[in-house]
């Protein structure tokens, strides 16, 4: 595909139609086996999605919210969306009901289109959310208001043709460090730049195994809109608990994962070898992935170097990217042909990076318009000339390769990906007498509450009392979180946090207290 | 199904198998993360032809609760 045709998210799945045709964009499983989406039946469904939106929008431009987990049906809901100038709102799975209805009356949006799982939970939505007047199941569904696959029957594919460069195609919501999320707005023209800002890698040869969450940038720039452009497939992991079964189903070619999956995987391949120590071990790796990987991208979070090391010693190279939502998300990347080396990849193309005070800024046609509705939050983030302040501390060497050094912002970014604002924990804590002071932070990768507690209720009790009643406590907050989000760890503290001069409990003060 | 737990735990952490008991939690105590959690399961449910629901399981927190849930899902 002629990369200098694509300019709106519209042409890159017009294009992907034309030049790859019949062959399968998607694989899933299905009932009867493996079901397979071709590029040409994917823009298909797409332009009827989007005839059913001109037809229930009376033609005016509409934000619509999805939900569900990666599917063809989500993916042609999602671009039936935006190939005609509409505004999509990818939001997370895991999400609970009452965040669902948030995130949709925030995002203004007006239609909802879900996976048939969240169906109990319509008719709480549709009561929290008055402005949505259609809601769309993604499978049949008995009693649902409409379903996609009478859409797809009843309506004759339209064309998009107010997708341009510069209009929002989507909203999508990321941790912000003051707790509530943050509406990051990306233009047709972000996506298409980040798409395109690199070359070769993948081909129409290449089937990847998706297993990200698809609501975030990371897999949907780097999976699904890289798969169109190279012509790859996509095979979707239905499941996390199926990864290891689905890597032999589907044998993909190459793998883009977050490391805490990376490093699980290892851990499997590690034991398998322990197991049948005469095998060697690159040819178990190879059977564990199903025999026909060349490697694997890894994103979301920092990968350890002994990670990195173990898999080029199994003969897999694994080459690891940096960005963020907010920059469509590639800042820079590695390939997989690169040597070893503890940075997160070289800088992309049209991407120029500066280092001010040590924090990394970055400028690109990928950077987003803004938060949305959010003047506060974007003029934080991005200054008057258009940089992207990404609270990561780090430096840029000779051969424009970015090294992390650490983070200006208090924001826990877990090995999974996810981003967790500690300030949105310790919030929950506002109106609970029995905690005096308490702070939120990642410690082994577990989020961990270090509490003070508050000692004119608990008086002289001893620190298993006072650790079990905590513990207590944070099982109900965690029933309020979002599973990546739960406190998992108590550190009880005898003295009080360590205070600036306004009285704010200082960070990254030296861990005290004992685990409870 | 305590005994098989054990042996599947050890292959994720290095932990010695005597000191793993019902009330051992998978984060918290063992070490593991989500996604080795999740896997473990998902090498049950392959082992034991059972099939494991995603959207129950992410309540459970110790090696016991996995048992009690990978025994109903026998039954």
């Amino acid at each position: 595909m002629d990369k200098n045709n694509i300019k709106t998210l519209a042409d890159l799945v017009r294009l992907a139609a034309e030049e790859y045709g019949e062959k399968a964009y998607i694989k899933e499983k299905a009932d009867n086996g493996i079901a397979e989406t071709s590029f040409n039946k994917f823009y298909e469904n797409a332009m009827k999605v989007n005839a059913f939106i001109k037809d229930v929008s009376k033609g005016n431009k509409v934000h619509a919210a999805v939900i569900g987990p990666t599917s063809a049906a989500y993916l042609e809901c999602y671009f039936g969306t935006v190939l005609d100038g509409n505004v999509i709102v990818p939001l997370d799975a895991q999400l609970a009901c009452p965040d669902i209805c948030e995130l949709i009356n925030r995002s203004d949006s007006e239609i909802f289109f879900y996976d048939s799982r969240y169906t109990p939970m319509i008719e709480l939505i549709k009561k929290s959310c008055p402005a949505v007047h259609t809601y769309v199941s993604l499978q049949a569904c008995e009693g649902a208001d409409n379903v996609l696959p009478d859409i797809l029957d009843k309506y004759q594919p339209t064309e998009g043709k107010d997708a341009v460069p510069d209009a929002l195609a989507s909203i999508v919501y990321t941790s912000g460090t003051t707790g509530k999320p943050k509406g990051v707005m990306l233009t047709h023209g972000n996506f298409v730049d980040n798409t395109t800002c690199q070359d070769n890698e993948s081909s129409p040869e290449d089937e990847l195994l998706t297993v990200l969450p698809v609501h975030h940038v990371y897999c949907f720039t780097c999976d699904i809109l890289l798969s169109l452009r190279y012509g790859a497939t996509v095979c979707v992991n239905d499941s996390l608990l199926r990864i290891a079964a689905n890597l032999k189903l589907f044998r993909p070619t190459l793998m883009l994962l977050v490391p805490m999956i990376a490093e699980t995987i290892y851990k499997q391949i590690m034991a398998a070898s322990k197991a049948k120590p005469d095998v060697p071990p690159a040819m178990i790796a190879q059977a564990v992935f199903g025999g026909r990987l060349k490697g694997i991208y890894s994103g979301g979070a920092y990968l350890s170097p002994e990670l990195i090391k173990g898999y080029n010693a199994l003969g897999l190279p694994i080459a690891q990217g940096y960005g963020m939502t907010e920059c469509s998300p590639r800042i820079s990347t590695a390939t997989l042909q690169d040597e070893y080396s503890e940075a997160v990849g070289t800088i992309v193309n049209r991407c120029e990076v500066r280092i001010v005070d040590g924090e990394i800024t970055a400028k690109s046609p990928s950077v987003m318009k803004g938060y949305y509705k959010d003047e506060a939050a974007t003029a934080e983030a991005l200054d008057s000339e258009g940089w992207l302040h990404t609270g990561d501390l780090g430096y840029v060497d000779e051969k424009n390769r970015i090294f992390i050094t650490g983070r200006k912002k208090n924001l826990i970014i877990l090995s999974n990906g996810e981003n967790v604002s500690p300030e949105e924990l310790e919030n929950k804590f506002a109106m609970v007498d029995k905690v005096k002071e308490v702070l939120v932070y990642a410690e082994d990768g577990v989020i961990t509450a270090e509490i003070f507690p508050n000692l004119d209720i608990y008086g002289e009790a001893d620190d298993k009392t006072i650790g079990a009643d905590l513990n207590q406590l944070i099982m109900e907050i965690n029933k309020t979180l979002t599973s990546s989000k739960t406190i998992r760890r108590i550190r009880l503290r005898r003295v009080e946090f360590d205070k600036t001069t306004s009285k704010k409990i200082r960070r990254n003060q030296t861990v005290q207290g004992e685990i409870v | 199904m305590l005994e098989k737990m054990k042996e599947l735990i050890c292959n994720y952490v290095d932990v010695d198998p005597e000191t793993i008991t019902d009330d051992s939690r998978f984060i918290e105590d063992l070490g593991f993360n989500s996604f080795d959690f999740m896997s473990l399961l998902g090498e049950l449910e392959n082992e034991l032809g059972i099939t494991v629901d995603e959207q129950e399981v992410v309540n459970i927190h110790t090696v016991g609760e996995a048992v009690k849930y990978i025994e109903s899902r026998k039954a």
